[in-house]
């Protein structure tokens, strides 16, 4: 009975390890040689449990219990092969208010237009669009497609309103991105500075020939850069010249605090924007039927568990030894 | 049969080891691919508001071809562009052409001085959040977009271009019903 135990319980863990890949996408884990080993494992104690049951080495009942195990198998195989031949985690960064294709899902992610309050709320919506079906809405919890799973992450930005001296709006450029027009950063780059690497970003205002390279810091990193004053919060530092390379100002901006430096009178709110990431995921026809088997399998073995125990005497041993063995054949019989 | 069975428990082992990528770096989707992709797409609108100060926006516009230039002051090839569009909007402006020009990310004083200072009657819409820019895939301006009577994206187009070439790609739409 131990060993029915056991295998049970490994069968469990096997579907369980699988099903996370579905409830909690997106982590470097399964595609870890630990996760590879651990279903590696389970899949070799299914596979020994359920043939030695199937032979009848595990006493009445293997039947069913081979059967659990058949459905296990399939769960676990499929969490194997996505977390083995699946494709590594794909980050769609998407600038706020464009449509980006996904030819893997042959679907286009929307991301929506950003403002300085959807920033700072981290509320921006992404919706997929497909052609056969109806549109998706990411939110927070994953979604499964196919043989992918996507979810919801989000990555540090910033809105950028910037004026000239005057109070003139100025259009806001990013001549290094693929973003060209977009007044928000999403930091897609890092500059290692101390041991550190910072979320780094350009942006300019060809209007008064200015550009500002940006460099964000969290609160630890903004104190330590601030010689130890503690203001709580992130910010950016900026650093501005002009478009002959010439120092024309440096500060540190505060989300939604406006400053004026380098004849810029700017305004920065920091804030998050989604992003998706697309993992792979087991199979969801071979997980379902998997999980039904193992259902049924299971059901099946305690059933016949049940019925051989209202098959069993009422007081086993001590009557056994009272009384000779024939009354005990009857009394079975009249159990049943 | 115990026997195939460690068989295919190593086998198992092996193709694993075999596929196991280790992981690798994350791949990105950084999508943008400027506006010549958005050909058929549906025309996004945003709310903005002309130089004057009234509400006005692409969408108004559906049922009309329309060819939307996005702009700025400070943008030599825009100033180059515009007596071209000036003359694109009168000569078909009763065939049922609009054209708009959208300031982006400057205010409502200085696209109207530009407006007045070169010529322009077309309507001119600011829009300070660059909105359109961003949901148009502008690698640099101007950038032009064709919109279709069914409000469908026909054609985007980056860099300035000539009176020839604006009626050359409006003169197929204008025709279509």
């Amino acid at each position: 009975m131990n060993s029915v135990l056991f295998a049970i319980a490994v069968a469990i863990v096997g579907i369980a390890l699988t099903l996370a890949q579905d409830a909690f996408p997106a982590q470097e884990f399964y595609h870890s040689w630990q996760y590879i080993t651990l279903l590696t494992v389970a899949i070799i104690v299914m596979l020994t449990f359920g043939h030695s049951a199937r032979i009848g080495k595990e006493g009445s009942g293997g039947k069913p219990l081979a059967l659990a195990m058949i459905g296990a198998l399939a769960v676990t195989i499929a969490g194997f092969v996505s977390a083995l031949i699946g494709p590594d985690t794909v980050t769609v960064i998407g600038t706020p208010g464009t449509v980006t294709p996904i030819p893997d899902l042959r679907v286009a992610a929307f991301f929506e237009q950003a403002t300085p309050a959807t920033l700072a709320d981290a509320h921006a919506t992404i919706t997929l669009r497909r052609r056969d079906g109806g549109p998706i809405e990411i939110g927070n919890t994953p979604v499964p497609f196919g043989l992918s799973v996507l979810s919801r992450s989000s990555r540090i930005a910033a809105y950028v309103e910037a004026r000239d001296a005057r109070g003139n709006h100025l259009t806001v450029t990013q001549p290094n991105n693929t973003s060209f027009l977009s007044p928000v950063l999403l930091f897609r780059s890092t500059q290692p500075i101390a041991g550190k690497l910072l979320p780094f970003d350009t942006f300019a205002t060809p209007g008064v020939h200015r550009i500002v390279r940006a460099l964000y810091l969290d609160s630890a990193a903004l104190s330590e850069f601030n010689h130890g004053i503690k203001e709580g919060g992130s910010g950016v530092v900026l650093s501005i010249t002009d478009d002959q390379a010439k120092p024309r100002g440096i500060a540190i901006a505060r989300s939604g605090v406006p400053l004026l430096a380098g004849d810029l009178l700017l305004k920065i709110t920091l804030g998050r924007y989604p992003t998706i990431l697309i993992s792979s995921a087991p199979s969801p026809y071979a997980v379902i039927s998997g999980l039904i088997v193992f259902a049924g399998g299971l059901l099946w073995f305690a059933a016949a568990m049940r019925k051989r125990l209202a098959a069993m005497p009422a007081s086993p041993l001590p009557v056994r030894e009272e009384r000779p063995s024939a009354p005990v054949a009857s009394s079975v019989r009249d159990s049943s | 049969m115990r026997l195939s069975v460690v068989a295919g428990a190593i086998i198992l082992i092996l193709s694993g080891s075999a596929c196991y990528s280790g992981g690798g770096p994350a791949r990105n989707i950084d999508g943008n691919g400027g506006p010549g992709g958005l050909a058929g797409a549906p025309a996004v609108s945003y709310d903005v508001k002309r130089t004057d100060g009234t509400p006005d926006s692409l969408a108004r516009y559906r049922g009309s071809v329309v060819v939307m230039n996005l702009w700025a002051t400070w943008c030599p090839p825009c100033k180059e562009e515009m007596p071209a569009l000036e003359k694109l909007y009168r000569a078909n402006k009763k065939r049922g052409l609009v054209v708009i020009g959208i300031d982006q990310g400057e205010g409502a004083a200085q696209a109207a001085a530009f407006a007045r200072e070169h010529g322009i009657t077309f309507p001119i819409l600011v829009d300070d959040q660059q909105q359109y820019a961003s949901s148009y895939r502008s690698v640099g301006l101007p950038t032009t977009v064709i919109v279709d009577r069914s409000g469908h994206v026909v054609r985007g187009i980056d860099g300035a271009q000539t009176l020839a070439q604006f009626e050359a790609a409006v003169a197929p739409v204008l025709r279509a019903q």
